[in-house]
């Protein structure tokens, strides 16, 4: 599992809430650190991807378990 | 004689006039006949890629409720304030849907049959702009910059707004609002929604 330094749980969220708060996380964030987050919206897995290709933050990891998704971002 | 298509192709042009003559006249007044004809070939064709009308239904139902809109840029562009964000998430739902306005049809259809596709209509579609819309008042609230506002209750009413511009504009075309471009129909029912929340 990736190590992080902040977490936030965007579980029941659809999208656009968990780029919205997640942007809010990230912005408190120093650079290098990494978020990680723990989403249940299907469409997350794309969204995320669209989130770092946009904002140049770095997608570590995107896994799913049990519908459950989970995230590790690395702020730029 | 229709000209051959490969086999994706074939379902995808079957389920485009399935599309078009279920959100014009509903499952009951559709039959597989029609839907042959009007694609040029026999019932059989159809067959071969859907079982059933009622598997063709469905999965014109699935293709339209579960299309989902993507809000990325309008919540990372800045500014991001609500009023900003609303606006923009409004102008995407609305010109995404007068692309396409079988959606409207056929979410009316399955509400009224009673389908169970009516809520994945609302899952995939609307809880985008209402949950904003719940979020962010609870939000704003918190922060004291709100009063006296039932978030669920505003979220229903935008929603209750926007459908309407959206029957009146794509499925009823109504001539009064014939001159206007949709988006600034949009714009200004937003403008409307904020002052009857005394968001400022």
């Amino acid at each position: 599992m990736t190590d992080y330094n902040q977490e936030l749980d965007a579980r029941g969220l659809n999208c656009p809430l968990p780029i919205l708060r997640a942007k809010k996380s990230i912005s408190q964030l120093a650079s290098g650190e990494v978020l990680r987050i723990v989403a249940t919206d299907p469409g997350s897995v794309k969204d995320f991807e669209s989130f770092c290709s946009q904002t140049g933050h770095e997608l570590l990891d995107s896994t799913e378990a049990d519908g459950t998704f989970v995230f590790a971002i690395k702020k730029q | 004689m229709a000209k051959r298509l490969k086999a994706a192709e074939r379902k995808a042009s079957i389920l485009a006039v399935a599309k078009l003559l279920f959100a014009d006249k509903g499952f009951h007044g559709v039959a597989v006949d029609e839907i042959a004809k009007r694609l040029g070939v026999s019932p059989a064709v159809l067959y071969q890629h859907f079982p059933s009308k009622e598997a063709l239904y469905e999965a014109a139902l699935t293709e339209i409720s579960e299309k989902r809109e993507s809000y990325i840029e309008a919540v990372l562009t800045e500014p991001s304030d609500f009023a900003t964000v609303l606006k923009r998430m409004s102008r995407i739902y609305v010109e995404s849907v007068s692309r396409d306005p079988d959606y409207l049809r056929m979410e009316l259809m399955s509400a009224l049959e009673g389908s169970q596709a009516a809520t994945r209509f609302f899952d995939h579609r609307w809880r985008a702009l209402t949950d904003y819309i719940e979020y962010s008042l609870d939000e704003l609230k918190n922060e004291g910059r709100l009063s006296r506002i039932n978030p669920k209750m505003a979220s229903l009413m935008y929603q209750g707004m926007i459908r309407e511009v959206l029957y009146e504009t794509c499925v009823l075309n109504d001539p009064r609002f014939h001159n206007m471009p949709l988006h600034t129909i949009v714009d200004e029912l937003v403008q409307l929604f904020l002052k009857a929340i005394s968001y400022e």
